[in-house]
């Protein structure tokens, strides 16, 4: 996975960006949920919700060819259990199994591209902002918070350590390339676990009183745990 | 693999669901003791490394594909089974939400299959073992057996969510298929998993989860329990096409209930349109014999990778960076 497919590209400006969060993922859920429930061979509702979608992504602003690309990359897996599936779906004597696999692709490309138009119209800090206030457990957001913070950092040392270890090694076979694996994640491992050791000496010789504070706006995300400082 | 959306029928990803979420409620109780702001600090900069981990790929030397450690019981390993289970369940999350990897309501299903049953039942077949044997080298095959197991497992539950949405009225079969080619993946998974331990056990051994306050005696008697569940559900799957060598009788069965329309059924009705490979007359022995290759030879590489181990240090002892009791950032020589 290259490092500029981590993030979703949110350079667009469309009406979409502007709209609170927490509508923006409900309404996506609900949008997968009915898409998921359509019975099979139901071709004219489906083809209302991919109307709605190509109407929801042209005043998105965000380009289609970067949502087809980004859904492109996971439909292998997709069409790899499609394939596995449709002859022995319980629907398969009534319909066929190729209106089967043609129902569950053109379910699955609804439901990732709705997914994946989230993630470009939705700042990552909103979106975990919005599963706060709809009552997510705060552990579970600020764990998702400092993973998304340290994701980019995490993966450049190590495209950094790869790029390090192939200027080293001229001959490579396939025998080696487990134990060089093998021995990056160890190095990326330790590397990680002493950056979170020194982040959060970092964190608490700034006053860190266990709150995610944000300049973007009043609302912050409360203290999950009593931070080690305060405790007994 | 993750699970997309659309595949599940509705009963299962409800059922999945609601099995995840109960278990992400009891991880979250058994954290709430021990957990300070460090264990979460470490818990989020831990799934970025498991997500980070994950991209490093490794070549397959049968087919010209390449795969990626799971990793879901060297965070158990290090981190303790819930907050490694927390870790797997955050970094499903982000590829389900961002990558669109993963479906969102198969999320359940996704965390009950990676983050509680080979994680924390990973955890569960690895404790034991670390206590049996003892030292570095308990550690070390300790989490090779169980990352073995924990592909293993997941592979399981994967498919028996898929058989119970409808599909394959021949799981056994299908079982079958699946733990022979899981046990040859998880081979994989294990010797991965040995060779980063190896490291993190020569470099900082301190970092190895060690605290038995997040068990309480009941605790663990129920890891046991798990432990022997798995290790007789991995069984059972090599020995389910075993018991039926040839099940012609459910086949019959489904053919005449309509389940497998001829036609479908001659594209492809599992792994195998029969269940014969060309030359290999029969799946049983086949199943077994690589079941049993997989546990002996996860059993002797990690004997190779802890022989280093047994002469210099014989035990875990010191400082435990994951005690509840310190306080505040431990200074390290690093």
């Amino acid at each position: 996975m290259r490092l500029d497919w981590l993030e979703p590209d949110q350079s667009a400006h469309g009406s979409l960006h502007r709209l609170d969060a927490r509508i923006k993922l409900v309404a996506t859920l609900a949008l997968v949920l009915a898409v998921v429930l359509l019975p099979i061979g139901s071709w004219r509702p489906l083809g209302g919700a991919a109307m709605l979608l190509a109407f929801l992504v042209g005043i998105s602003g965000v380009s289609p060819g970067t949502l087809l690309r980004r859904g492109l990359a996971v439909m292998p897996v997709v069409v790899l259990l499609a394939v596995m599936i449709a002859p022995s779906h319980p629907m398969a004597p009534t319909f066929g199994p190729w209106v089967v696999g043609g129902t569950i692709l053109a379910k699955n490309c609804l439901t990732i591209l709705s997914i994946l138009l989230l993630a470009h119209v939705t700042p990552f800090r909103d979106l975990m902002t919005a599963l706060e206030q709809l009552r997510a457990p705060t552990v579970l957001v600020a764990t998702l918070l400092l993973m998304y913070r340290y994701l980019f950092v995490l993966a450049e040392q190590l495209s950094r350590m790869a790029r390090a270890r192939r200027a080293r090694s001229f001959r490579r076979s396939r025998w080696s390339e487990w134990p060089l694996g093998a021995s990056l994640i160890a190095g990326l491992l330790l590397r990680s676990f002493e950056r979170g050791e020194r982040v959060h000496a970092a964190m608490l010789a700034r006053g860190w009183d266990g709150t995610f504070r944000s300049l973007d706006g009043p609302d912050s995300i409360s203290p999950p745990v009593q931070p080690d400082s305060a405790s007994p | 693999m993750h699970i997309p959306d659309n595949l599940l029928s509705q009963p299962v990803v409800l059922t999945t669901g609601a099995l995840a979420l109960g278990g992400f409620a009891v991880g979250l109780r058994k954290l709430r003791t021990r957990l300070r702001d460090r264990t979460m600090v470490l818990m989020g900069v831990m799934s970025a490394f498991v997500f980070a981990a994950q991209m490093v790929n490794f070549p397959l030397f049968v087919v010209p594909a390449s795969g990626h450690l799971i990793g879901a019981v060297l965070a158990a390993v290090l981190l303790g089974p819930w907050a490694g289970a927390l870790v797997l369940g955050t970094v499903l999350l982000v590829q389900s939400l961002l990558f669109a990897d993963g479906g969102i309501l198969a999320l359940g299903a996704n965390f009950l299959n990676l983050g509680l049953i080979a994680g924390v039942g990973g955890y569960a077949i690895y404790d034991p073992i670390r206590k049996a044997l003892g030292g570095q080298s308990g550690v070390l095959i300790g989490a090779m057996v169980a990352a073995w197991f924990s592909v293993l497992l997941a592979s399981l539950a994967f498919t028996i969510e898929l058989g119970a949405s409808g599909y394959w009225s021949d799981l056994p079969r299908v079982l079958g298929w699946m733990t022979m080619i899981h046990a040859i993946i998880g081979l994989g998974e294990a010797i991965i998993t040995g060779l980063v331990l190896r490291t993190v056990l020569s470099v900082r051994p301190d970092l190895i989860f060690d605290d038995d306050t997040i068990l309480t005696r009941s605790g663990r008697w129920t890891r046991v329990a798990i432990g022997g569940l798995a290790a007789s559900l991995a069984v059972a799957a090599f020995l389910a096409p075993l018991a039926s060598p040839n099940d012609d009788g459910l086949e019959f069965v489904g053919g005449r209930l309509g389940f497998l329309n001829e036609e479908a059924g001659s594209i492809f009705t599992g792994p195998m349109p029969d269940y014969s490979i060309e030359g290999l007359p029969d799946i049983a022995p086949v199943t077994a014999a690589v079941g049993l290759i997989g546990t002996v030879s996860v059993f002797i590489t990690g004997l190779v990778l802890a022989r280093a181990f047994t002469r210099n240090t014989p035990s875990l002892e010191g400082p435990n960076s994951s005690s509840p009791s310190e306080a505040g950032p431990e200074p390290h020589a690093a």
